[in-house]
Protein backbone atom coordinates (compact mmCIF):
# COMPACT_ATOMS: atom_id res chain seq x y z
CA UNK A 1 0.00 0.00 0.00
CA UNK A 2 0.93 3.39 -0.93
CA UNK A 3 1.20 6.03 1.99
CA UNK A 4 -1.45 8.51 1.53
CA UNK A 5 1.08 10.92 1.32
CA UNK A 6 2.57 9.63 -1.80
CA UNK A 7 -0.92 9.59 -3.47
CA UNK A 8 -1.32 12.89 -2.84
CA UNK A 9 1.73 14.12 -3.86
CA UNK A 10 1.51 11.84 -7.33
CA UNK A 11 -2.09 13.65 -7.70
CA UNK A 12 -1.22 17.05 -7.52
CA UNK A 13 2.41 15.79 -10.19
CA UNK A 14 -0.12 14.40 -12.09
CA UNK A 15 -2.56 17.73 -12.14
CA UNK A 16 0.29 20.04 -12.84
CA UNK A 17 1.86 17.65 -16.02
CA UNK A 18 -2.06 17.96 -17.14
CA UNK A 19 -2.05 21.89 -16.60
CA UNK A 20 1.48 22.12 -18.76
CA UNK A 21 -0.14 20.12 -21.77
CA UNK A 22 -3.04 23.26 -21.73
CA UNK A 23 -0.59 25.59 -21.43
CA UNK A 24 1.33 24.13 -23.99
CA UNK A 25 -1.49 23.60 -26.37
CA UNK A 26 -2.67 27.05 -25.91
CA UNK A 27 0.72 28.15 -27.37
CA UNK A 28 0.36 26.26 -30.47
CA UNK A 29 -0.30 28.25 -33.30
CA UNK A 30 -3.43 28.11 -35.28
CA UNK A 31 -1.66 26.70 -38.48
CA UNK A 32 -0.56 23.52 -36.45
CA UNK A 33 -4.02 23.21 -34.61
CA UNK A 34 -5.96 23.42 -38.05
CA UNK A 35 -4.52 19.89 -38.84
CA UNK A 36 -6.82 18.91 -35.92
CA UNK A 37 -9.93 21.15 -36.42
CA UNK A 38 -10.66 20.15 -40.26
CA UNK A 39 -10.90 16.28 -39.52
CA UNK A 40 -12.79 17.04 -36.76
CA UNK A 41 -15.17 19.38 -39.11
CA UNK A 42 -15.82 16.70 -41.61
CA UNK A 43 -16.80 14.19 -39.01
CA UNK A 44 -19.21 17.18 -37.71
CA UNK A 45 -21.07 16.42 -41.11
CA UNK A 46 -21.61 13.04 -40.21
CA UNK A 47 -24.47 14.12 -37.84
CA UNK A 48 -26.81 14.42 -40.57
CA UNK A 49 -28.74 11.72 -41.08
CA UNK A 50 -32.08 9.79 -41.08
CA UNK A 51 -30.74 7.80 -37.84
CA UNK A 52 -29.48 10.53 -36.09
CA UNK A 53 -30.24 12.38 -33.12
CA UNK A 54 -28.39 15.57 -33.94
CA UNK A 55 -30.69 15.71 -36.91
CA UNK A 56 -34.42 16.10 -35.35
CA UNK A 57 -37.50 15.77 -37.93
CA UNK A 58 -40.00 15.39 -35.28
CA UNK A 59 -41.20 17.76 -32.33
CA UNK A 60 -39.99 15.28 -29.85
CA UNK A 61 -36.49 14.72 -30.82
CA UNK A 62 -35.95 18.19 -31.27
CA UNK A 63 -37.04 18.49 -27.95
CA UNK A 64 -34.37 16.31 -26.97
CA UNK A 65 -31.85 17.95 -29.24
CA UNK A 66 -32.24 21.01 -27.36
CA UNK A 67 -32.09 19.32 -23.69
CA UNK A 68 -28.70 17.25 -25.32
CA UNK A 69 -27.43 20.84 -26.36
CA UNK A 70 -28.24 23.26 -23.40
CA UNK A 71 -26.45 20.28 -21.09
CA UNK A 72 -23.78 19.98 -23.67
CA UNK A 73 -22.72 23.72 -24.01
CA UNK A 74 -23.44 24.23 -20.15
CA UNK A 75 -21.13 21.37 -19.34
CA UNK A 76 -18.62 22.83 -21.52
CA UNK A 77 -19.03 26.34 -19.62
CA UNK A 78 -18.61 24.31 -16.46
CA UNK A 79 -15.46 22.72 -17.67
CA UNK A 80 -13.74 25.84 -18.55
CA UNK A 81 -14.87 27.20 -15.78
CA UNK A 82 -13.55 24.79 -13.07
CA UNK A 83 -9.68 24.61 -15.74
CA UNK A 84 -9.59 27.56 -15.60
CA UNK A 85 -10.07 28.44 -11.52
CA UNK A 86 -7.36 25.87 -11.75
CA UNK A 87 -4.83 27.37 -13.67
CA UNK A 88 -5.42 29.88 -11.83
CA UNK A 89 -4.74 28.68 -8.34
CA UNK A 90 -1.45 26.42 -9.43
CA UNK A 91 -0.36 29.09 -12.09
CA UNK A 92 -1.27 32.24 -11.80
CA UNK A 93 -1.87 32.68 -8.55
CA UNK A 94 -0.36 30.03 -6.30
CA UNK A 95 -0.33 31.63 -3.10
CA UNK A 96 -2.37 30.52 -0.14
CA UNK A 97 -6.18 32.07 -0.17
CA UNK A 98 -7.91 33.86 2.82
CA UNK A 99 -10.12 31.94 4.76
CA UNK A 100 -13.17 34.04 3.83
CA UNK A 101 -12.23 33.68 0.33
CA UNK A 102 -11.40 30.02 0.47
CA UNK A 103 -15.44 29.13 2.17
CA UNK A 104 -16.82 31.77 -0.16
CA UNK A 105 -15.33 29.14 -2.72
CA UNK A 106 -16.24 26.36 -1.26
CA UNK A 107 -19.77 27.41 -0.17
CA UNK A 108 -20.79 29.35 -3.02
CA UNK A 109 -19.14 26.92 -5.92
CA UNK A 110 -19.27 23.47 -3.89
CA UNK A 111 -22.72 24.31 -2.37
CA UNK A 112 -24.76 26.95 -3.46
CA UNK A 113 -24.09 27.19 -7.49
CA UNK A 114 -24.87 23.15 -7.95
CA UNK A 115 -28.02 23.41 -6.27
CA UNK A 116 -29.28 26.06 -7.77
CA UNK A 117 -28.04 24.80 -11.27
CA UNK A 118 -29.17 21.40 -10.45
CA UNK A 119 -32.56 22.29 -9.59
CA UNK A 120 -33.04 24.53 -12.75
CA UNK A 121 -31.88 21.86 -14.40
CA UNK A 122 -34.55 19.40 -13.10
CA UNK A 123 -37.36 22.38 -13.82
CA UNK A 124 -36.11 22.56 -17.53
CA UNK A 125 -36.24 18.67 -18.00
CA UNK A 126 -38.27 16.68 -16.39
CA UNK A 127 -41.57 17.87 -18.01
CA UNK A 128 -39.62 16.57 -21.25
CA UNK A 129 -39.98 13.10 -19.93
CA UNK A 130 -43.98 12.90 -19.81
CA UNK A 131 -43.89 15.19 -23.11
CA UNK A 132 -42.22 12.10 -24.59
CA UNK A 133 -45.42 10.15 -23.49
CA UNK A 134 -48.28 12.72 -24.56
CA UNK A 135 -51.59 11.50 -25.57
CA UNK A 136 -51.91 11.30 -29.11
CA UNK A 137 -54.62 13.25 -31.07
CA UNK A 138 -54.15 11.12 -34.02
CA UNK A 139 -54.30 7.13 -34.36
CA UNK A 140 -52.93 4.85 -31.97
CA UNK A 141 -50.53 1.94 -32.80
CA UNK A 142 -49.78 -1.64 -31.72
CA UNK A 143 -45.94 -2.86 -31.59
CA UNK A 144 -45.17 -6.07 -30.78
CA UNK A 145 -41.27 -6.77 -30.59
CA UNK A 146 -40.46 -10.39 -31.45
CA UNK A 147 -37.21 -11.64 -31.81
CA UNK A 148 -35.98 -10.27 -34.30
CA UNK A 149 -39.14 -8.07 -36.48
CA UNK A 150 -41.94 -6.21 -35.22
CA UNK A 151 -45.20 -6.49 -35.31
CA UNK A 152 -47.39 -3.51 -36.14
CA UNK A 153 -51.10 -3.03 -35.56
CA UNK A 154 -52.90 0.21 -36.63
CA UNK A 155 -55.98 0.46 -34.77
CA UNK A 156 -58.98 2.31 -36.59
CA UNK A 157 -61.60 4.29 -35.18
CA UNK A 158 -63.82 1.32 -35.19
CA UNK A 159 -61.24 -0.45 -33.09
CA UNK A 160 -60.47 -3.06 -35.85
CA UNK A 161 -57.28 -3.12 -36.38
CA UNK A 162 -54.46 -3.61 -39.95
CA UNK A 163 -51.76 -5.58 -39.53
CA UNK A 164 -48.35 -4.98 -41.14
CA UNK A 165 -45.19 -5.49 -40.13
CA UNK A 166 -41.51 -4.24 -40.00
CA UNK A 167 -42.36 -0.99 -41.08
CA UNK A 168 -44.02 2.23 -39.63
CA UNK A 169 -46.20 4.36 -41.32
CA UNK A 170 -46.65 7.64 -39.68
CA UNK A 171 -48.64 10.88 -40.75
CA UNK A 172 -46.68 14.19 -40.63
CA UNK A 173 -48.03 17.12 -38.19
CA UNK A 174 -50.07 14.15 -35.89
CA UNK A 175 -49.16 13.28 -32.63
CA UNK A 176 -49.54 9.47 -33.03
CA UNK A 177 -49.68 6.86 -29.78
CA UNK A 178 -47.35 4.31 -30.06
CA UNK A 179 -48.54 1.03 -27.26
CA UNK A 180 -45.84 -0.87 -27.00
CA UNK A 181 -45.46 -4.62 -25.45
CA UNK A 182 -42.81 -7.43 -26.49
CA UNK A 183 -43.43 -11.24 -27.02
CA UNK A 184 -40.71 -12.69 -25.60
CA UNK A 185 -37.76 -11.23 -24.37
CA UNK A 186 -37.36 -6.99 -23.60
CA UNK A 187 -36.72 -5.01 -26.52
CA UNK A 188 -36.45 -1.50 -27.15
CA UNK A 189 -38.29 0.98 -30.06
CA UNK A 190 -35.82 3.91 -30.77
CA UNK A 191 -36.69 6.26 -33.85
CA UNK A 192 -33.45 8.71 -32.98
CA UNK A 193 -34.74 11.23 -35.30
CA UNK A 194 -38.34 11.35 -34.49
CA UNK A 195 -38.15 11.37 -31.33
CA UNK A 196 -37.42 9.36 -27.28
CA UNK A 197 -36.98 5.71 -26.75
CA UNK A 198 -38.84 3.26 -24.59
CA UNK A 199 -38.75 -0.49 -23.51
CA UNK A 200 -40.90 -3.21 -24.77
CA UNK A 201 -41.63 -5.76 -21.85
CA UNK A 202 -43.04 -8.92 -22.12
CA UNK A 203 -46.36 -8.82 -20.40
CA UNK A 204 -46.23 -5.12 -19.87
CA UNK A 205 -47.53 -2.29 -22.04
CA UNK A 206 -45.48 0.91 -21.97
CA UNK A 207 -46.82 4.24 -24.27
CA UNK A 208 -44.45 6.25 -26.56
CA UNK A 209 -45.87 9.29 -28.56
CA UNK A 210 -44.20 10.28 -32.10
CA UNK A 211 -45.26 13.94 -33.23
CA UNK A 212 -43.29 14.17 -36.85
CA UNK A 213 -42.75 17.54 -38.83
CA UNK A 214 -41.15 16.55 -42.13
CA UNK A 215 -42.03 13.89 -44.70
CA UNK A 216 -39.10 11.46 -45.09
CA UNK A 217 -38.10 8.05 -44.30
CA UNK A 218 -35.83 7.57 -41.22
CA UNK A 219 -34.40 4.74 -39.46
CA UNK A 220 -35.76 3.25 -36.40
CA UNK A 221 -34.01 0.16 -34.48
CA UNK A 222 -34.31 -1.99 -31.63
CA UNK A 223 -32.58 -0.19 -28.63
CA UNK A 224 -32.51 -3.03 -25.91
CA UNK A 225 -30.13 -6.37 -26.45
CA UNK A 226 -32.49 -9.10 -27.32
CA UNK A 227 -30.63 -12.19 -28.92
CA UNK A 228 -28.10 -13.11 -31.86
CA UNK A 229 -30.01 -11.04 -34.34
CA UNK A 230 -30.11 -8.00 -32.28
CA UNK A 231 -28.38 -5.74 -34.08
CA UNK A 232 -30.36 -6.91 -37.11
CA UNK A 233 -33.50 -5.92 -35.81
CA UNK A 234 -34.46 -2.56 -37.43
CA UNK A 235 -37.45 -0.86 -39.01
CA UNK A 236 -38.33 1.83 -41.51
CA UNK A 237 -40.37 4.76 -40.25
CA UNK A 238 -42.27 6.69 -43.35
CA UNK A 239 -43.78 9.77 -42.58
CA UNK A 240 -46.35 10.85 -45.34
CA UNK A 241 -48.74 14.04 -45.51
CA UNK A 242 -51.93 12.99 -43.64
CA UNK A 243 -53.85 12.25 -47.15
CA UNK A 244 -51.13 9.96 -48.46
CA UNK A 245 -51.39 7.98 -44.88
CA UNK A 246 -54.83 7.45 -45.33
CA UNK A 247 -54.97 6.18 -48.63
CA UNK A 248 -51.99 4.23 -47.80
CA UNK A 249 -53.49 2.52 -44.57
CA UNK A 250 -57.04 1.99 -47.12
CA UNK A 251 -55.21 -0.16 -49.18
CA UNK A 252 -52.78 -1.69 -46.21
CA UNK A 253 -56.77 -3.04 -45.13
CA UNK A 254 -57.38 -4.59 -48.49
CA UNK A 255 -56.37 -8.23 -49.33
CA UNK A 256 -53.81 -8.98 -51.07
CA UNK A 257 -53.16 -8.39 -54.79
CA UNK A 258 -53.75 -11.71 -56.99
CA UNK A 259 -50.78 -13.18 -59.18
CA UNK A 260 -50.92 -12.20 -62.30
CA UNK A 261 -47.60 -12.91 -63.95
CA UNK A 262 -46.75 -16.46 -64.92
CA UNK A 263 -43.23 -16.28 -62.77
CA UNK A 264 -45.87 -15.12 -59.97
CA UNK A 265 -48.74 -17.49 -60.21
CA UNK A 266 -45.91 -20.23 -60.19
CA UNK A 267 -44.87 -18.78 -57.13
CA UNK A 268 -48.11 -19.08 -54.89
CA UNK A 269 -47.80 -22.65 -55.57
CA UNK A 270 -44.40 -22.62 -54.17
CA UNK A 271 -45.73 -20.74 -51.10
CA UNK A 272 -48.58 -22.85 -50.55
CA UNK A 273 -46.50 -26.33 -51.21
CA UNK A 274 -43.48 -25.20 -49.48
CA UNK A 275 -46.37 -24.07 -46.02
CA UNK A 276 -45.58 -20.87 -45.59
CA UNK A 277 -48.62 -20.54 -44.74
CA UNK A 278 -48.53 -21.84 -41.49
CA UNK A 279 -46.41 -19.15 -40.00
CA UNK A 280 -47.30 -16.15 -42.77
CA UNK A 281 -50.57 -14.50 -43.30
CA UNK A 282 -51.57 -13.36 -47.14
CA UNK A 283 -54.89 -12.05 -46.80
CA UNK A 284 -57.46 -13.01 -49.26
CA UNK A 285 -55.71 -16.26 -49.59
CA UNK A 286 -55.58 -19.75 -46.93
CA UNK A 287 -51.98 -18.22 -45.79
CA UNK A 288 -52.97 -17.17 -41.85
CA UNK A 289 -50.29 -17.74 -40.07
CA UNK A 290 -49.40 -15.86 -37.13
CA UNK A 291 -46.02 -16.57 -35.93
CA UNK A 292 -44.20 -14.94 -38.35
CA UNK A 293 -45.08 -11.18 -39.93
CA UNK A 294 -47.82 -10.48 -41.88
CA UNK A 295 -47.04 -10.89 -45.74
CA UNK A 296 -50.38 -9.38 -47.32
CA UNK A 297 -47.97 -6.11 -48.69
CA UNK A 298 -44.81 -7.25 -47.84
CA UNK A 299 -43.71 -5.90 -51.76
CA UNK A 300 -44.79 -2.82 -51.05
CA UNK A 301 -42.66 -2.02 -47.60
CA UNK A 302 -39.43 -0.11 -48.13
CA UNK A 303 -37.65 -3.28 -46.69
CA UNK A 304 -37.44 -6.94 -45.91
CA UNK A 305 -36.14 -9.01 -43.00
CA UNK A 306 -36.46 -5.88 -40.60
CA UNK A 307 -34.46 -3.44 -42.24
CA UNK A 308 -31.49 -5.45 -43.56
CA UNK A 309 -32.35 -5.40 -47.05
CA UNK A 310 -34.45 -4.26 -50.45
CA UNK A 311 -37.48 -5.07 -51.42
CA UNK A 312 -36.49 -6.17 -54.99
CA UNK A 313 -36.66 -9.90 -56.24
CA UNK A 314 -33.08 -10.73 -55.93
CA UNK A 315 -33.49 -9.21 -52.05
CA UNK A 316 -36.40 -11.72 -51.88
CA UNK A 317 -34.20 -14.20 -53.27
CA UNK A 318 -31.08 -13.52 -51.26
CA UNK A 319 -33.38 -13.92 -48.00
CA UNK A 320 -35.15 -17.34 -49.03
CA UNK A 321 -31.78 -18.47 -50.18
CA UNK A 322 -29.83 -17.68 -46.97
CA UNK A 323 -32.51 -16.51 -44.32
CA UNK A 324 -30.15 -17.67 -41.55
CA UNK A 325 -26.91 -16.43 -42.89
CA UNK A 326 -28.72 -13.19 -42.81
CA UNK A 327 -30.26 -13.19 -39.36
CA UNK A 328 -28.34 -15.66 -37.33
CA UNK A 329 -30.58 -18.05 -35.09
CA UNK A 330 -33.97 -16.47 -36.38
CA UNK A 331 -37.25 -18.95 -36.39
CA UNK A 332 -37.68 -18.95 -40.23
CA UNK A 333 -36.02 -22.02 -41.80
CA UNK A 334 -33.72 -21.28 -44.83
CA UNK A 335 -35.39 -22.22 -48.24
CA UNK A 336 -31.96 -23.27 -49.70
CA UNK A 337 -33.21 -26.36 -50.80
CA UNK A 338 -35.58 -24.69 -53.24
CA UNK A 339 -34.80 -25.13 -56.95
CA UNK A 340 -33.81 -22.03 -58.30
CA UNK A 341 -36.41 -21.39 -60.55
CA UNK A 342 -39.25 -22.07 -57.51
CA UNK A 343 -36.39 -19.84 -55.25
CA UNK A 344 -37.04 -16.76 -57.88
CA UNK A 345 -40.68 -17.62 -58.51
CA UNK A 346 -41.09 -17.51 -55.14
CA UNK A 347 -39.53 -14.30 -55.02
CA UNK A 348 -41.58 -12.48 -57.61
CA UNK A 349 -45.08 -13.76 -55.84
CA UNK A 350 -43.51 -11.98 -52.29
CA UNK A 351 -42.49 -8.70 -54.36
CA UNK A 352 -45.80 -8.59 -56.42
CA UNK A 353 -47.67 -8.38 -52.86
CA UNK A 354 -47.73 -4.56 -53.07
CA UNK B 1 -8.19 4.54 25.94
CA UNK B 2 -10.45 6.10 28.44
CA UNK B 3 -14.02 4.21 28.18
CA UNK B 4 -16.69 7.73 27.56
CA UNK B 5 -18.74 6.63 30.33
CA UNK B 6 -16.02 7.11 32.73
CA UNK B 7 -15.45 10.74 32.05
CA UNK B 8 -17.72 12.15 34.66
CA UNK B 9 -18.91 15.98 33.79
CA UNK B 10 -21.54 14.46 31.28
CA UNK B 11 -23.82 16.39 33.30
CA UNK B 12 -22.62 19.99 32.10
CA UNK B 13 -24.67 19.66 29.10
CA UNK B 14 -27.18 17.37 29.61
CA UNK B 15 -29.13 17.24 25.98
CA UNK B 16 -25.71 15.58 25.42
CA UNK B 17 -26.97 12.09 25.27
CA UNK B 18 -30.39 12.78 22.95
CA UNK B 19 -28.30 15.48 20.67
CA UNK B 20 -26.58 12.23 18.91
CA UNK B 21 -30.06 10.89 18.40
CA UNK B 22 -30.72 14.56 17.56
CA UNK B 23 -28.30 14.50 14.57
CA UNK B 24 -30.15 11.93 12.30
CA UNK B 25 -33.94 14.03 12.60
CA UNK B 26 -33.19 15.61 9.35
CA UNK B 27 -32.66 12.70 7.19
CA UNK B 28 -34.91 10.68 8.61
CA UNK B 29 -37.54 12.99 7.68
CA UNK B 30 -35.64 13.36 3.95
CA UNK B 31 -36.10 9.07 4.30
CA UNK B 32 -39.61 9.03 5.29
CA UNK B 33 -40.58 11.59 2.75
CA UNK B 34 -38.63 9.81 -0.15
CA UNK B 35 -40.13 6.52 1.07
CA UNK B 36 -43.95 8.02 1.26
CA UNK B 37 -43.19 9.83 -2.57
CA UNK B 38 -42.11 6.81 -4.21
CA UNK B 39 -44.37 4.30 -2.16
CA UNK B 40 -47.82 6.20 -3.13
CA UNK B 41 -46.96 6.81 -6.22
CA UNK B 42 -46.04 3.55 -7.61
CA UNK B 43 -49.30 2.38 -5.75
CA UNK B 44 -51.81 5.09 -7.21
CA UNK B 45 -50.03 4.27 -10.94
CA UNK B 46 -50.17 0.23 -10.47
CA UNK B 47 -53.68 0.15 -9.03
CA UNK B 48 -55.12 3.22 -11.55
CA UNK B 49 -55.72 5.68 -8.92
CA UNK B 50 -56.44 9.01 -8.71
CA UNK B 51 -52.99 11.13 -10.00
CA UNK B 52 -54.44 14.55 -8.97
CA UNK B 53 -55.41 13.19 -5.41
CA UNK B 54 -51.94 11.76 -5.58
CA UNK B 55 -49.83 15.18 -6.13
CA UNK B 56 -52.08 16.86 -3.69
CA UNK B 57 -51.73 14.54 -1.27
CA UNK B 58 -47.36 14.63 -1.48
CA UNK B 59 -47.47 17.70 -2.01
CA UNK B 60 -48.95 17.97 2.14
CA UNK B 61 -46.28 15.92 2.97
CA UNK B 62 -43.80 17.68 1.25
CA UNK B 63 -44.82 20.85 3.06
CA UNK B 64 -44.87 19.20 6.71
CA UNK B 65 -41.34 17.55 5.81
CA UNK B 66 -40.09 20.90 4.67
CA UNK B 67 -41.72 22.53 7.98
CA UNK B 68 -39.75 19.97 9.83
CA UNK B 69 -36.62 20.02 8.57
CA UNK B 70 -36.39 23.89 9.13
CA UNK B 71 -37.67 23.29 12.68
CA UNK B 72 -34.81 20.73 13.30
CA UNK B 73 -32.81 23.19 11.27
CA UNK B 74 -33.71 26.28 13.72
CA UNK B 75 -32.58 23.86 16.61
CA UNK B 76 -29.26 22.74 15.42
CA UNK B 77 -28.55 26.46 14.79
CA UNK B 78 -28.95 27.30 17.94
CA UNK B 79 -27.07 24.20 19.73
CA UNK B 80 -23.94 25.16 17.35
CA UNK B 81 -24.02 28.51 19.12
CA UNK B 82 -22.15 29.39 16.35
CA UNK B 83 -23.37 33.68 16.41
CA UNK B 84 -22.51 33.84 19.81
CA UNK B 85 -18.67 32.72 20.36
CA UNK B 86 -17.82 32.46 16.39
CA UNK B 87 -16.30 29.68 17.43
CA UNK B 88 -16.11 27.16 14.03
CA UNK B 89 -13.56 24.58 15.15
CA UNK B 90 -14.90 22.71 18.03
CA UNK B 91 -12.03 20.21 17.82
CA UNK B 92 -10.69 20.43 21.71
CA UNK B 93 -12.49 17.17 22.99
CA UNK B 94 -14.28 19.10 25.48
CA UNK B 95 -18.01 19.17 26.53
CA UNK B 96 -18.73 21.90 25.18
CA UNK B 97 -16.97 21.07 21.79
CA UNK B 98 -18.51 17.58 21.78
CA UNK B 99 -21.84 19.79 21.82
CA UNK B 100 -21.50 22.28 19.38
CA UNK B 101 -20.12 19.76 17.14
CA UNK B 102 -23.48 17.91 16.83
CA UNK B 103 -25.59 20.90 16.25
CA UNK B 104 -22.97 22.03 13.51
CA UNK B 105 -23.33 18.56 11.94
CA UNK B 106 -27.05 18.29 12.75
CA UNK B 107 -27.18 21.95 10.92
CA UNK B 108 -25.43 20.64 7.65
CA UNK B 109 -27.53 17.18 7.82
CA UNK B 110 -30.37 19.51 8.04
CA UNK B 111 -29.34 21.86 4.92
CA UNK B 112 -28.51 18.29 2.47
CA UNK B 113 -32.05 17.28 3.83
CA UNK B 114 -33.87 20.26 2.82
CA UNK B 115 -32.17 19.73 -0.28
CA UNK B 116 -33.23 16.23 -0.85
CA UNK B 117 -36.55 16.68 0.28
CA UNK B 118 -37.40 19.72 -2.31
CA UNK B 119 -35.42 17.66 -4.93
CA UNK B 120 -37.81 14.63 -4.58
CA UNK B 121 -40.89 16.71 -4.44
CA UNK B 122 -40.28 17.97 -8.06
CA UNK B 123 -41.45 14.95 -10.40
CA UNK B 124 -44.96 15.13 -9.10
CA UNK B 125 -44.70 18.88 -9.28
CA UNK B 126 -44.11 19.29 -13.01
CA UNK B 127 -45.38 15.58 -14.30
CA UNK B 128 -49.04 15.34 -14.04
CA UNK B 129 -49.45 11.50 -15.17
CA UNK B 130 -47.85 8.34 -14.10
CA UNK B 131 -46.69 7.95 -17.95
Amino acid sequence: MYPIFTIVHRTRRSFLSLGRTALHWCKWTFRRRAWFILPALFLVSACEGRQSVLDPSGADARRLYDLALVLFVGAAVLWLLVGGLFVYVTRINPRAMSRRAAEALIIGGGVIFPVVLLGGLLIYSLPLMSAQRSAPDGMRIHVTAEQWWWRVEYELPDGSRVTSANELRLPVGQRTGLVLNAQNVIHALWIPALGGKADMIPGRETYLSFLPEKVGIFRGQCAEFCGASHALMAFEAVTMTPDAFAEWLDAQAKDALVPETPAAIRGAEVFAREGCGACHTVRGTPATGLVGPDLTHVGGRVSLGAGILGVTIDDFANWLGHTDALKPEVDMPTYDFLSQDDLIALAAYLEGLK
Amino acid sequence: MTDIRQIKNTSVYPSETTSVWRITFAPLVWALHFAISYGATALVCAKGGQVGALRLGLGGVTAVALLAIIWLAWRAWRHWDIVRDRDWENDAGTNEDRHQFLGHAAFLLAIISFIGVAYVSLPPLLIQTCQ
